[in-house]
């Protein structure tokens, strides 16, 4: 059944002892065990949301040969703290004619949706909170709150500029999931199973073993889903629902202090957590490069390491992406996403399909060097 | 304990969610909780085990069904909907007259009806069809299930939704002058 944190932390003598200084009351231990867990792992995101709009400056600063910021802290590297500081203590302004329960709602909604996401997310084998049978599909389906926080927060600010972006960003959501999903179908089809635990164990190994190179098909895929990734993010080149030199700032134009910070923040861990995903399914995840046959807390740590240095390498993609490309039109966007990448996506799952049925599920690799 | 409080909390998410779509003037409020009383329904379904179920119900109504009906409501005029003449006790927003009123509580009746004839009868067959160990998980349970035993449901389900897809197409096509 479903793996969670505390089934993996209770093969170890420790949990024994923590269990006795519990009053052997073991639902009170697990839930101590997902609360210090969920706390770390919604501070280390939200630090790495942070940092990301940090990193974000300072790449596009390398690319457009500026500084960047160099003012607060070492290399500036606590200017998000101080923009944090000044979101929190800005006016918080509402427009007279909003929605306001709406107006409320929408960024909260945009947190939540991202938060829920970091339940299942892998950072190892044995740390993530939960590895569900169903782990991606969860995933896919709790982070669709996005989409409908986007719409509501354009909707309620009651401005033509932030209806326009809301209308754009749900459309434009709910289009590229659809690529993005079938993608990671061919995955889940490769796998033999929807969790993440099953998909990163069929990578264990050499990078020969990732999905991407398991075969053309899924190679191809791995680069569909990055490319619907990013315009689920509502990332450049895909960043019609808050394009400023059309829409001012799109959806939350009219949002102001710590609401507008609620926005970005959730953008930029959303950012974090599809190129995490991305890493999972496409990289090997946290998948160390060679076997072990023990299992001890460190090397879960090791292996915490890697999946990040993985997923900040896409999220480095990512930002450098945004300041190369310039700005699609809708229409565009539309066709890419319906008359291309669909198209594409569907042909990579039939033969994906095929390729397992062909090969017995054997990669490239295995066919060639044996096993 | 924990499946209790899951179990309360997702009730009453989904019975105040429903209510308030009931009592709200807003239509656009009312879309949002029905998103609440949706989110409650995927929590019982969770607190019954049929996690795959529960994901569905997620996926498909935040994800799809919800943002649909807030653009349809938006493309179609949302806020000049707030309230009609015919108030039931002065509640609830009302769009009828007397004819459909008692339609709708003919078949709100029939409804209930059978509804408690299911209901009774799932709490008299107290031994549940298990599977046992069978399958690892009930992801497995489903997928062997929908293409062995319910193949034929499977397959005409996925026609009407190339049928709906297909006729969706045509429908939005520009039309030649």
């Amino acid at each position: 059944m479903n793996q969670t944190v505390v089934s993996y932390l209770s093969q170890y003598e420790f949990y024994d002892v923590l269990l006795a200084a519990f009053g052997k009351n073991e639902g009170l231990l697990a839930f101590a065990i997902y609360l210090l867990g969920g706390v770390i792992i919604v501070g280390l995101c939200a630090t790495i949301g942070g940092l990301g709009t940090f990193a974000e400056r300072k790449i596009s600063a390398d690319i457009q040969q500026r500084l960047g910021p160099n003012r607060v802290g070492p290399y500036g590297i606590l200017q998000f703290l101080a923009d944090g500081v000044k979101m929190m203590t800005k006016e918080d302004v509402m427009p007279f004619t909003a929605d306001k329960m709406l107006f409320y709602l929408a960024p909260m909604l945009a947190l939540v949706g991202v938060f829920a996401t970091l339940a299942v997310l892998p950072f190892s084998s044995g740390l993530m909170m939960a590895d569900l049978n169903v782990g991606i599909f969860y995933l896919i389906a709790i982070s669709s709150l996005v989409g409908v926080s986007v719409f509501l927060g354009g909707y309620a600010s009651n401005s033509k500029w932030s209806m326009l972006g809301g209308m754009r960003g749900a459309s434009q959501i709910i289009s590229y999931e659809i690529p993005v999903t079938i993608s990671i179908l061919a995955v889940t089809l490769l796998a033999g199973g929807m969790s993440f635990g099953t998909i990163m164990s069929h990578q264990r190994g050499l990078p020969t073993n990732w999905f991407i190179f398991h075969n053309p098909f899924a190679f191809i895929a791995g680069f569909v889903y990055f490319i619907g990734a990013l315009a689920e993010t509502n990332r450049a080149p895909f960043d019609l629902p808050e394009a400023e030199s059309e829409l001012v700032s799109g959806y939350h134009t009219e949002y102001t202090g710590m609401r507008f910070g609620f926005f970005a923040l959730a953008e930029y861990i959303e950012v974090f957590v599809v190129c995490g995903v991305g890493a999972a399914l496409f990289l090997g995840g946290s998948n160390l490069p060679f076997d072990i046959s023990f299992d001890i807390i460190p090397l879960q740590l090791l292996e915490v390491v890697i999946f990040m240095s993985k997923a900040l390498a896409l999220y480095y993609v990512v930002i450098w992406i945004r300041w190369t490309f310039p700005r699609l039109r809708v229409d565009q966007l539309m066709a890419i996403c319906w008359k291309y990448l669909t198209p594409i996506a569907i042909f990579n799952l039939i033969g994906c399909a095929v390729w397992v049925v062909v090969f017995n599920g054997k990669s490239i690799a295995e066919l060639i060097f044996g096993h | 304990m924990f499946a209790q409080f899951l179990f309360i909390s997702s009730a009453l998410l989904t019975l105040g969610g429903a209510v308030a779509v009931l009592v709200t003037k807003n239509i656009m409020h009312s879309c949002i909780y029905l998103l609440a009383s949706l989110i409650g329904i995927a929590g019982l379904y969770a607190t019954l085990g049929a996690d795959f179920v529960a994901v569905t119900q997620i996926m498909v109504y935040v994800g799809g069904v919800v943002i649909l009906m807030l653009f349809a409501v938006m493309l179609t005029g949302g806020k000049d909907f707030v309230s009609r003449a015919q108030n039931l006790l002065g509640l609830a927003p009302s769009m009828g007259n007397r004819w459909t009123f008692s339609v709708g509580i003919l078949v709100a009746l029939v409804f209930l009806a059978t509804n408690i004839k299911l209901i009774l009868n799932v709490s008299k067959s107290i031994p549940a069809k298990t599977f046992g160990n069978e399958f690892p998980s009930t992801v497995n349970q489903i997928g062997h299930l929908l293409v062995k035993e319910h193949v034929l449901a499977f397959e005409l389900s996925s026609v009407l939704l190339l049928g709906a897809l297909v006729g969706a197409a045509i429908i939005a096509r520009p039309r030649k002058q």
